[in-house]
């Protein structure tokens, strides 16, 4: 990684810690979901199971979803958004930079501002509610491998959202589109074993199913480690994919950018 | 050969033709209607290293989107452009390390971090060196001040201070050619003074300027080179020197007499000139043809035959020459 992306990144996450008040209450935020998740998923399970999950398990997906929320909604989607928007488009073509790479680098440096309390957040939830462990420490590695892959998941389908702006010229519309579909289809809302079948497979041809689904699948021994490698290998194939998708998108648009005003 | 050469550049764009009020609006939803119209009009434009141009014109006349050509933001629908022998739009990053661009109404600054950490990263976006970054800094920092709020955040900066700042930015990296879209709107006369020095400086150490401004003073004082654009087309481009000298053909002296001035019997007495009431009643308005009498001349037969009680001289500003550019009254 080149000086330039990290200094990017590093800015990114310095401007996300900049408002600390903002950043207090996201956690606190975060951890209310957690315990409301928790709460009516013990109603509903009880001592039996649901899905294949029982109790336990059920407690270990959710702090799994809790901690793929806080990393996954931790970009700054409005603030690339609001470039494209207000013209400031503009100054960022007049860097040396690859647009593209620099907003990368830029989105993940704000994700990481979001790890300490993703992972505090988490390691108090697993103290305190004694979650099922990893089906064996092979699958608790490869869970955490694939957790990385929510960084370049999490730009790629964020910056194809956003490019939007230069046709919508709006994006809250978008944003709340993109929001729910990554919350319905990754099975942050509803674990995907509780959904018809015929959605679940459709939900499995989509990048949003590995930011909450595939870690907790593999945490949880339900797939085997072979199947654990596969989904790793669709994390890094769609990560590839939105990417080259991005790049294809923006080339066909800076062609025709318009940037009105002075 | 020139730093930057355009050829015929146009650029069209297309705007939502929308009727107002809610029956346009649910009309453009359901039928949607485009008007083109062109913001840059076949543009020929040549500057050679070491000038400073200025680029004015007025409001909607298509100077920021020249600015936005040149600078590789735009890709041209028509014509071509070439800075320093390259496309700055298919070559954008490579034309980026060699260009400095400032936009008066758009920030670079990081708004919720200090100054310093804008300088920072542009330090390691266009690879300038500690030893250079240091001692640009300390240049800006003489002659724009910029140590007083190099630790404050962007977003508690006055309008002058962020301008500062911009600039600096803009230039951290000692750019060959600089691109200033508006740098000096909003600012108080002394921070405009300040930064006009500052240009005026680059100008005489030779960067090459191309100075976009409603404000012609700053043109006066940084620029040697006037380029007028209207509609998206070119009005006149040339020495601002020569611009005065083609189109201030008359010169203005105001007298102050001892009693009423007597507009009528002096406008007889001294058929030459144009004679006008003054906003005083002893004021009078004088005013001649400079290439048929020199100032001198007229000073000394005025002074000598009507002892004025005071005197002043003016002569028409550049700001009414492109007033009437911009009218239509007058052509190259």
């Amino acid at each position: 990684m080149a000086s330039v992306d990290v200094a990017l990144a590093t800015i990114s996450f310095k401007r996300k810690i900049a408002y600390k008040t903002t950043w207090v209450f996201s956690i606190l935020f975060g951890g209310w979901s957690l315990l409301a998740g928790l709460a009516v998923w013990n109603h509903l399970i009880g001592d039996g199971e649901l899905g294949g999950y029982d109790w336990p398990a059920m407690k270990a997906y959710l702090i799994i979803g809790f901690l793929t929320g806080t990393l996954a909604w931790a970009g700054s989607d409005w603030e690339m958004a609001n470039r494209i928007l207000d013209g400031l488009v503009a100054v960022d073509l007049t860097k040396p930079v690859d647009f593209q790479r620099a907003r990368a680098a830029e989105y993940m440096g704000g994700m990481t501002a979001s790890v300490p309390a993703a992972v505090l957040g988490t390691a108090a939830a697993v103290l305190i509610f004694q979650p099922a462990p990893p089906v064996s420490p092979l699958a608790g590695a490869l869970t955490a491998f694939s957790l990385l892959f929510i960084f370049p998941l999490a730009f790629g389908i964020s910056y194809l959202s956003i490019l939007t702006c230069f046709v919508t010229q709006r994006y809250l519309g978008i944003q709340w589109a993109k929001d729910s579909m990554v919350a319905f289809f990754s099975g942050m809302m509803v674990p995907l074993a509780l959904m018809p079948g015929w959605l679940q497979v459709l939900s499995w041809t989509m990048p949003f199913v590995h930011f909450t689904t595939t870690p907790a699948s593999i945490y949880l021994g339900r797939v085997d480690t072979a199947g654990a490698l596969g989904l790793i290998a669709a994390e890094a194939a769609w990560a590839v994919g939105l990417w080259a998708a991005g790049r294809l998108i923006w080339g066909g648009l800076v062609k025709k950018v318009t940037i009105h005003g002075g | 050969m020139p730093i930057l050469e355009a050829r015929s550049l146009t650029k069209n764009f297309r705007r939502p033709d929308k009727a107002s009020g809610f029956k346009g609006a649910v009309t453009h939803l359901m039928q949607r209607k485009y008007k083109n119209y062109t913001a840059v009009n076949g543009i020929d434009l040549s500057i050679e290293a070491g000038e400073s141009v200025a680029y004015v014109g007025p409001n909607g006349a298509g100077k920021s989107t020249t600015v936005k050509l040149l600078t590789g933001i735009l890709k041209p629908s028509e014509g071509t452009v070439r800075v320093m022998g390259r496309d700055p739009h298919a070559e954008r990053i490579a034309n980026a390390h060699d260009i400095g661009v400032l936009f008066g109404q758009r920030t670079q600054l990081w708004w919720d971090l200090p100054v310093e950490e804008s300088l920072k990263l542009l330090k390691h976006m266009y690879g300038v060196s500690d030893a250079d970054y240091r001692a640009r800094i300390a240049r800006f920092d003489a002659l724009l001040d910029l140590g007083e709020f190099m630790p404050a955040l962007a977003r508690t900066l006055s309008l002058g201070q962020r301008m500062r700042a911009d600039l600096a930015c803009a230039l951290i990296h000692d750019p060959k050619m600089v691109y200033l879209d508006e740098p000096t709107i909003g600012l108080d006369i002394s921070v405009k003074d300040r930064l006009r020095a500052f240009l005026r400086e680059m100008a005489d150490d030779g960067t090459t300027l191309l100075l976009t401004s409603h404000d012609l003073a700053d043109i006066e004082e940084v620029c040697e080179r006037i380029v007028v654009i209207d509609k998206g087309a070119i009005a006149y481009d040339g020495p601002i020197r020569q611009l005065k000298a083609h189109y201030i053909t008359t010169k203005t002296v105001h007298l102050f007499l001892e009693g009423p001035a007597d507009v009528p019997v002096l406008a007889e007495k001294f058929p030459d000139y144009d004679w006008a009431a003054g906003e005083a009643p002893s004021e009078v308005v004088v005013t001649y043809e400079s290439n048929r009498f020199t100032t001198a001349e007229v000073l000394g037969s005025l002074t000598s035959r009507l002892a004025p009680r005071d005197l002043s001289l003016s002569e028409p500003s550049i700001e009414d020459v492109i007033r009437r550019l911009y009218a239509g009254e007058l052509t190259e």
